[in-house]
């Protein structure tokens, strides 16, 4: 499995070690899944979740139970009341 | 592994402990990620919420597998902290969120027991998510009678989890019937000791069943490609932005990014999130998400709940994680509830049909009393 293009689908950069450790674990896994070919799954619909249920939605309406200090209590960096962030634009 | 991540010093037979990826209030919760390092929850889980509400307390927040994604690279060589407070005894009680089954294992093993309700039976809200089409919050405890008694007050619908059954509560009471034990000596015979002992033991107490688990072959393939999926989507999240760990070295958001995720993420994370990403990648959708969603559905049609009632099972069959993660899968992509526990030196393990936690209960009541 050829890992840099997962890598940096993920945002993530290895080191040399993890590099190694993961590739080699990786291969692996990608090996047992050849076994699900043998399965015949024509005609069978996916299952995404096992409840036999309609999701479940709650009324349009805002609620403001957390107050936004609390919620920017948790923010690496804020400034005057909103998230700090590098410029996304140059 | 230690006890406790945040020990709050509180004992007594009200006392339970909490994973460390269920919120309270005010306090800190980490999922044990660098990531997550000073995150402090600003509401309550519904669990925990629940548990307070009917007069227990949080002994603190237990030591745990980052995220609660085991390693497939070394193994799990410690005990759980979950696991361990309850088995030395430190509290009667820790909930957990256990998809590999881990915890499963490792309470039979260390001598407590596990319950692992129907999916949709405890709300989810307010835990930090893994993979949420199996994500579940479970008891540790040393007597099943006495778990089901916490569960009882921990679960029912809960509005703010979209997707859980519509009872408010739910009452575990030991039934009349007379259990049918689903043997399936494929599987079983994986285990020699549990083979020989404990399918003959069980046969002596219950009506046996031949069964068979169709796919069993491809279980851990097909739970291992749909939460390495979801725990992808789900830790991506996690970028230094609004909360949590953030690096101190970057130069624009994307280096933010790479370098918080790189720094923050320990090497398990990382393997599952590369994994679902390749899962889930333009090229390898069909061939294994896909695949896997319908093997999932194969699964779950192929079991037969009125031939038997549950299910036995080992807890191990060697010491492959990887290899075990088939005989909790069961479980997981179904969607049943099991318990995990041991008698006469054996690790037993029993699964049942959705929310028929009353059959696992009366069929443990009988092996403790008769076998």
């Amino acid at each position: 499995m050829d890992i840099d293009i997962y890598e940096s689908m993920t945002k993530m950069s290895l080191s040399e070690p993890e590099r190694s450790e993961i590739s080699a674990q990786a291969d692996r896994l990608v090996n047992s899944f050849a076994a699900l070919e043998s399965i015949n799954t024509n005609d069978v619909d996916v299952l995404f979740t096992v409840l036999d249920i309609k999701n479940v939605f709650r009324d349009d309406a805002a609620i403001k139970e957390i107050p936004k200090e609390t919620l920017l209590s948790n923010a690496p960096e804020q400034y005057d009341g909103y998230f700090q962030a590098p410029k996304t634009l140059e | 592994m230690s006890y406790f991540i945040e020990d709050y010093g509180v004992r007594g037979h009200n006392a339970v402990a909490l994973e460390d990826s269920i919120m309270q209030k005010g306090k800190q919760v980490t999922a044990n990620s660098k990531i997550l390092e000073g995150f402090v929850s600003p509401f309550n889980a519904a669990v925990a919420e629940r548990l307070i509400n009917a007069q227990f307390t949080v002994a603190g927040k237990t030591s745990m597998n980052e995220f609660g994604i085991p390693s497939l690279l070394n193994g799990q060589t410690e005990v759980l902290g979950a696991v361990k407070v309850v088995s030395d005894g430190v509290v009667d009680y820790a909930l957990c969120n256990d998809i590999f089954g881990q915890y499963r294992k490792q309470a039979a093993e260390n001598s407590c027991c596990y319950i692992h309700p129907t999916y949709g039976t405890v709300s989810r809200f307010g835990i930090i998510p893994l993979a949420s089409s199996m994500d579940r919050i479970g008891v540790v405890c040393k007597n099943i009678s006495d778990g089901f008694n916490v569960l009882s007050k921990i679960a029912g619908n809960d509005f703010r989890d979209g997707a859980m059954y519509p009872e408010k509560t739910y009452k575990y009471e030991i039934s009349d019937k007379r259990i049918r034990i689903g043997i399936p000596k494929a599987v079983t015979q994986k285990d020699e000791l549990f083979d020989e002992n404990v399918t003959k033991t069980l046969g002596e107490c219950f009506q046996t069943v031949d069964m068979e688990l169709e796919n069993f072959d491809v279980y851990k393939q097909v739970v291992y490609i749909l939460s390495c999926a979801e725990i992808s989507n789900n830790i991506s999240r996690y970028d230094g932005v609004k909360f949590g760990y953030r690096t101190p070295a970057y130069r624009g958001v994307n280096e933010l990014y790479i370098n918080t995720r790189s720094e923050g993420f320990g090497t398990d994370v990382k393997l599952t999130a590369l994994m679902g990403a390749m899962v889930l990648s333009q090229e390898n959708y069909v061939p294994y998400y896909e695949k896997a969603m319908k093997v999932r559905r194969l699964i779950k049609n192929s079991l037969r709940f009125d031939n038997y009632d549950v299910i036995a099972l080992p807890c191990s069959i060697g010491n492959d994680p990887y290899e075990n993660l088939s005989l909790y899968a069961l479980s997981a992509l179904a969607g049943l509830p099991s318990v995990t526990f041991k008698h006469n030196g054996h690790n037993i393990q029993l699964v049942g049909n959705v929310k028929r936690e009353d059959l696992l209960l009366t069929a443990w009541e009988v092996c403790r009393h008769e076998l």
